[in-house]
C-alpha cells in the first residue's frame, strides 16, 4: 500500500489503513455494482446473436455502429441537445443567481424555492405533465389561442423541431433551478465588499459580472458543466417519455435508441452494449476537454 | 429585475400548478384543454383507490427512499472522509476510476446487473433495489469535496485527546458537516423515490408496487383517465417538496464546498 | 480499528434485517393458485377475475393472483428473463401484444409452452386472430380481445354534409376520401385522425388487402409492393387534403376525440370504449373501414389485440384446465366481459350468445356487437413477421420525411427498405 507524508501530523501506516477502511464499503460497491456489469456489457459487445443464442463476433458490433444511419441520427440529435441546453441553462442559471445574490432583493426564499421546486419531480411525473401540457388540445395551445398568437392549434409533437424544442424545454425547467443552487451557494462566499469596490470603481453589472462573478465560479461552472454534459448525453427519460423519440426516430436520444435495440423488438443486447461504449467513450472525451480548458484560464 | 424574477418563477411554478388543477378535472375536460380548477377531486380520489394500491405503493416508496437514503448517506460520507482526510495518491486515483461509474448509461448495465441480483437471490427485495444506489460516485465526490472544508486542527486537537478515528467522525465531523448532509439526503431522497427502471424490472411482486411504478401502470391502460393520472402524479410529488422545504435553509450552503 | 469493523458489521448487519422485513417470498407455491400478468384493470385484468370467478365454480378453492403490469414492461421482462435465464420468475400465465408473439417465440423458445395438443380448440376461433400466435404449426396462445377495425362517425356531422354511414360501408379509399373532403367542405372537420405518424394505420390497410409489408422469404417489400403504395398514396393524400388529421401520440390522439375536432375514426374496436366516454350518446355509428383499390383487397383488417401464453414456468395442466374451461369455453365470461368492459371475443360459439345481439342505445340502436363480430369473420389471412416493429419504426420515419421534409414517396420508401435491411442484419 502506497504512503502519504503530505499530513503535517505525519501519516503513519495505520491511519492509512483506517482511511482505506472508511472508504471501502462506498468502493466495493461500486466495483461490484458498476465495474463488474459494465466489464460483462463489454463482454456482450463482443457477441452478436438472437435471444440468448450469443456468440463471439469480435468487433462486428463496432464496426456496423459506423455505417448505422439510426445511430448517427440518435447521437446528433443528442448532441443538438446538449450544445443548446448546458450553454443556456449555465447562463440562466448564472443570471437568476446573482439576481438572488443581490443583497436587497424581497421575497429571496420565495424565488429560490420555486425556481428550485421542479427539480424536486419525478421524471415520469414531469414528462407526463409536459407531454399533456403540449398535446394538441392542450393547455400551451388553448392559451396561444386565446391571446391571439395562433389560429389553429399546433401539433408540437408532430414536427421534429418542435418535438426537440419540448425536450430542450422540459430539461431547462428541470435542471435550471438545480444548477442556481451551486451557484448561488458559491456567491455567497463572495464579499459583497469586493463588488462595492468595483462600483467604486466605475463598474458596470456587465463588467461585475464578468470580471468577478465568473472567474470567482469557474470551479462550480466547470463541475455543473461536466455534470449537464454527462447527464445530458445520457439523456433517457424525456426521450422515452415526453415525445418517445418522434416523430419517427427524430428527437430520439443515444440511451433511448440502446434501450430500444435492448428490449424492442428483437433483442440486440451485444450491439446495444456496444452503443454505450460509445457513449462512455464521448462522456470521458468531453470531459476531459472541459477539464483541460477550464484549467488553463 | 423583479419581472424577470417573477417570470421565471411563474414559469417554473405552471406546470406543477396545472398538474394540480388537472387533478380536480374529470378526463375530457382536460383533453379539451381547460384551465380552470374542477370539481372532480372527490371523484378522481376514489377512482385512483379503487384502481391501485396506492396506501402500498406509497409505504413502499416511503420506506424504500428512507432506508436507501440513509444507509447510502451513511456510506458515502464514510468514504468522502477516508478519502479527504486519510488522503495519499493511490486514493486519489481510485476516485478518479470510480467517477468512471457515472459515465456509462443505465441500460447498458441493465442486464448483467440483473443477472447479478438474481444470482444473490436479492430479486423482489429492498436490498436488491439499493443495491445499486447505495453508493454513488457522485454522492462521495459531494462529502470528499465538502470535508475539505472541515479544519484539521480539529481532528489533531481530537487525537491528542485520545479519541479515536472512527468517534472522530462520529463525533466532530458529522455534526459539523450538518449542512452538507442535509444536500445529500435531499438529493438522494429526490433520485431513490423517483427511481423506475430498475425496481420496475426487479420488483415484480404486486406488493413491492412504488409511486413511479403506480403511475406508469395508470397511463398503460387503454383508456386513460388523465385527472386520476395527475393526481397521483400531484401526491407522488408532495414528499419530496416537504422534504426540501424543510432541508433548503441548509441546501445552498450544503453544496457550498463542493469545490474550492 | 476492532470497533470500526464492528460498525462496519452492524451498519450490514442492520441493512440485511431490515431488508428481510421487506422481502416477499416469491416461492410459496400453492398447487390450486395461478399468476397472471396483464395491464388494464378496466379490461384484460377485469376479464382475468370473471374467468377466475367462473372457474373457481367447479374448482373450489382457486386463487388468482392477478398482477398488473404495462405491455411495455411485459416485453421488457421477456427480454430480461430470457437473457439471464431465470425462467423461474415467469407467472403461469401473461398477456402479450399479438404482434409480439411470434418475435418472443422465435427469439427466446423456452419462455413458453406450446399448447398445439393441450386439447384447447383452436378452430373456434377466428382464423384472422390465431395466424399471429401459430409459429411453425404449432399454437402458442388462446386469443383474448379481438382487434377488428371498424370506422365510426358522429352521423350528426355527416347529416350537416348530407351524408349518411350507409355512404361510408363498403366503399375504396378514393371514395372514402371524396366523401372526406365533401365533410370538410361543408363542417369544416376532418374526418378522422391517428395517432404516431402513421405506421399502424398504414399495416392496417395493406392487412386488408392481404397482403404483408415483408416477401415470402421474411424481407422487407416496400418499393415494389402495390398493395402498400397504394396504402402510402391513399394516407398522403388524406393527409394533404385535410381529411386526416395526425395529432401525435396516443393521448393527443384520444384529445382529438374528446374536444370534437374530428368526425370520426378509424381504428381497432378497442376503441368503442373511448368513444362512449367522449359521447354525445346517440349519434355515433360504426361500419367497416374503405378497401384498397387493388385484387383481394377487402374491407376488413385487424389492429391490435392481445392473447394468453401460458409460460415454461407454469403449472401447465391447471393452466390449459383453466383456459380451456374459461377463454376458450364459456359463453358465460363473454357475455359478461363485454357490456361490463367492452371486451369482444374472437371465441366462434360467444358471438351466438344473445348478448352480441341487442341493439345498443349510445350507436342509435345498432347491433354493433354483432356487426363487429361479422367483420371480424371477413379478415383476409395474413402473414405476421418477426421484424414487424423494425419494419413500423422505419415506416413511421418515411412518412415523417414525406409530410414533414417533403421528401419524395419513392425515396423515402427505399430509404426505409433499406434501413430495415440493416437492422436485420445480424
Amino acid at each position: 500500500m502506497e504512503q502519504k507524508k503530505g499530513f503535517k501530523l505525519g501519516l503513519n501506516q495505520k491511519q492509512g489503513l483506517i482511511g482505506w477502511a472508511f472508504l471501502s464499503v462506498a468502493a466495493a460497491l461500486i466495483i461490484v455494482m458498476n465495474f463488474y456489469p459494465m466489464f460483462r456489457g463489454f463482454l456482450f459487445s463482443l457477441q452478436t446473436g438472437v435471444g440468448a443464442n450469443m456468440e463471439y463476433a469480435g468487433l462486428f458490433n463496432y464496426r456496423r455502429l459506423l455505417e448505422d444511419p439510426q445511430f448517427r441520427q440518435t447521437v446528433s440529435n443528442t448532441f443538438f441537445y446538449l450544445a443548446v441546453q448546458v450553454p443556456v441553462m449555465i447562463v440562466l442559471g448564472l443570471i437568476l443567481a446573482s439576481m438572488l445574490n443581490s443583497k436587497n432583493l424581497k421575497f429571496k426564499g420565495f424565488f429560490r424555492t420555486t425556481i428550485f421546486l421542479p427539480c424536486t419531480v419525478g421524471l415520469v411525473a414531469y414528462s407526463l405533465v409536459f407531454r399533456q401540457m403540449f398535446a394538441v388540445s392542450g393547455i400551451v395551445n388553448t392559451i396561444a389561442m386565446n391571446i391571439g398568437i395562433m389560429d389553429t392549434p399546433f401539433n408540437w409533437f408532430g414536427t421534429a423541431w418542435s418535438a426537440r424544442l419540448i425536450i430542450i424545454l422540459g430539461l431547462l425547467w428541470r435542471w435550471t433551478g438545480f444548477n442556481m443552487i451551486f451557484y448561488l451557494a458559491g456567491l455567497q462566499n463572495i464579499d459583497q465588499s469586493i463588488y462595492e469596490a468595483a462600483r467604486i470603481d466605475g463598474a458596470n453589472v456587465l463588467q461585475q459580472f464578468r470580471r468577478i462573478t465568473i472567474p470567482v465560479l469557474r470551479p462550480i461552472i466547470l463541475l455543473t458543466a461536466i455534470m449537464s454534459t454527462n447527464g445530458t448525453l445520457q439523456l433517457f427519460d424525456e426521450s422515452v417519455n415526453l415525445t418517445g423519440g418522434g416523430p419517427g426516430i427524430t428527437s430520439r436520444s443515444m440511451s433511448h435508441h440502446i434501450f430500444n435495440a435492448a428490449f424492442q423488438g428483437i433483442p440486440q443486447i451485444g450491439y446495444a452494449s456496444a452503443m454505450s461504449f460509445v457513449i462512455l467513450l464521448f462522456v470521458g472525451t468531453l470531459a476531459f476537454i472541459q477539464i483541460k480548458i477550464g484549467d488553463k484560464r | 429585475m423583479y419581472v424577470f424574477l417573477s417570470i421565471a418563477a411563474a414559469l417554473s411554478l405552471f406546470p406543477l400548478i396545472w398538474a394540480v388543477i388537472s387533478a380536480t378535472n374529470a378526463n375530457t375536460d382536460i383533453l379539451r384543454g381547460t384551465m380552470l380548477p374542477g370539481t372532480h377531486l372527490i371523484q378522481n380520489f376514489n377512482r385512483l383507490t379503487e384502481l391501485t394500491d396506492l396506501g402500498r405503493a406509497f409505504w413502499n416508496s416511503a420506506r424504500n427512499a428512507t432506508m436507501a437514503t440513509f444507509i447510502s448517506i451513511v456510506i458515502c460520507s464514510l468514504a468522502g472522509y477516508g478519502f479527504e482526510i486519510y488522503h495519499s495518491k493511490a486514493k486519489d486515483r481510485l476516485m478518479s476510476v470510480l467517477l468512471l461509474s457515472m459515465m456509462i448509461p443505465f441500460a447498458a448495465v441493465m442486464i448483467p446487473l440483473f443477472q447479478l441480483t438474481a444470482n444473490l437471490s436479492l430479486l423482489n427485495t429492498t436490498l436488491g433495489f439499493m443495491l445499486p444506489t447505495l453508493s454513488t460516485a457522485f454522492l462521495i465526490m459531494l462529502f470528499r469535496q465538502n470535508t475539505r472544508t472541515f479544519p484539521q486542527e480539529m481532528i489533531e486537537a481530537a487525537r491528542i485527546d485520545g479519541l479515536n478515528e472512527i468517534s472522530i467522525f462520529l463525533r466532530m465531523y458529522v455534526p459539523t458537516m450538518k449542512s452538507t448532509y442535509a444536500a445529500a439526503i435531499t438529493i438522494t431522497f429526490m433520485g431513490t423515490w423517483n427511481v423506475f427502471l430498475w425496481p420496475r424490472i426487479i420488483m415484480i411482486s404486486p406488493e413491492s408496487i412504488t409511486m413511479p411504478i403506480l403511475i406508469s401502470n395508470l397511463m398503460a391502460g387503454y383508456v386513460a383517465d388523465f385527472g386520476v393520472i395527475m393526481l397521483a402524479v400531484t401526491i407522488a410529488t408532495l414528499p419530496t417538496i416537504v422534504l426540501f422545504s424543510f432541508l433548503q435553509r441548509y441546501f445552498a450552503e450544503g453544496m457550498t464546498g463542493t469545490i474550492k | 480499528m476492532k470497533k470500526l469493523l464492528v460498525l462496519l458489521l452492524t451498519l450490514v448487519m442492520a441493512g440485511m434485517l431490515l431488508t428481510a422485513c421487506g422481502r416477499d417470498d416469491a416461492e410459496d407455491v400453492a398447487v390450486n393458485e395461478l399468476t397472471v400478468w396483464s395491464w388494464d384493470p378496466a379490461f384484460n385484468m377485469f376479464a382475468m377475475e370473471v374467468a377466475a370467478e367462473i372457474f373457481e365454480r367447479s374448482n373450489p378453492g382457486f386463487v388468482l393472483n392477478n398482477v398488473e403490469m404495462p405491455w411495455e414492461t411485459i416485453d421488457m421482462q421477456l427480454t430480461t428473463i430470457g437473457i439471464s435465464g431465470e425462467h423461474h420468475l415467469l407467472p403461469d400465465i401473461m398477456l402479450i401484444q399479438d404482434q409480439a408473439i411470434e418475435i418472443s417465440v422465435l427469439t427466446f423458445p423456452q419462455l413458453f409452452a406450446d399448447i398445439t395438443n393441450s386439447g384447447i380448440n383452436f378452430n373456434e376461433f377466428a382464423s384472422g386472430k390465431t395466424d399471429f400466435s401459430v409459429v411453425n404449426g404449432r399454437n402458442f396462445a388462446v386469443p383474448f380481445d379481438n382487434g377488428v377495425t371498424i370506422t365510426a362517425f358522429r352521423t350528426d356531422i355527416l347529416a350537416q354534409a348530407g351524408l349518411t354511414i350507409g355512404d361510408f360501408t363498403n366503399v375504396t379509399w378514393n371514395q372514402f376520401i371524396d366523401l372526406g373532403r365533401q365533410v370538410l367542405d361543408t363542417t369544416g372537420m376532418p374526418l378522422l385522425s391517428t395517432y404516431g405518424v402513421g405506421a399502424s394505420f398504414m399495416d392496417v390497410m395493406v392487412k386488408s388487402a392481404g397482403t404483408s409489408l415483408f416477401d415470402a422469404n421474411g424481407q422487407p417489400n416496400f418499393v415494389n409492393n402495390p398493395a402498400f403504395r397504394e396504402a402510402v398514396d391513399r394516407f398522403i393524400e388524406m393527409v394533404d387534403a385535410g381529411v386526416m388529421l395526425l395529432p401525435g401520440d396516443w393521448s393527443d390522439y384520444i384529445g382529438t376525440l374528446a374536444a370534437h375536432d374530428v368526425a370520426g375514426t378509424l381504428a381497432g374496436c378497442w376503441i368503442l370504449g373511448t368513444i362512449q366516454e367522449v359521447g354525445p350518446a346517440g349519434v355515433w355509428a360504426v361500419t367497416n373501414i374503405p378497401r384498397l383499390n387493388i385484387p383481394g383487397g377487402t374491407n376488413y383488417s385487424s389492429w391490435g389485440g392481445s392473447s394468453w401464453v401460458i409460460t415454461s414456468n407454469a403449472n401447465f395442466d391447471l393452466a390449459v384446465a383453466f383456459m380451456n374451461y374459461t377463454f376458450a369455453g364459456s359463453t358465460e365470461l363473454y357475455d359478461r366481459i363485454l357490456p361490463a368492459a367492452g371486451a369482444l371475443s374472437t371465441w366462434g360459439p360467444a358471438a351466438a350468445s344473445t348478448v352480441y345481439l341487442e341493439p345498443q342505445p349510445f350507436f342509435g340502436g345498432q347491433t354493433v356487437f354483432a356487426d363487429i363480430i361479422r367483420f371480424s369473420q371477413n379478415i383476409p389471412d395474413f402473414m405476421g413477421g418477426i421484424h414487424h416493429y423494425t419494419a413500423m419504426d422505419q415506416i413511421d420515419i418515411a412518412l415523417g420525411n414525406i409530410i414533414n421534409l417533403g421528401m419524395s414517396i419513392e425515396d423515402a420508401l427505399r430509404e426505409a427498405e433499406a434501413a430495415v435491411r440493416f437492422e436485420m442484419g445480424l
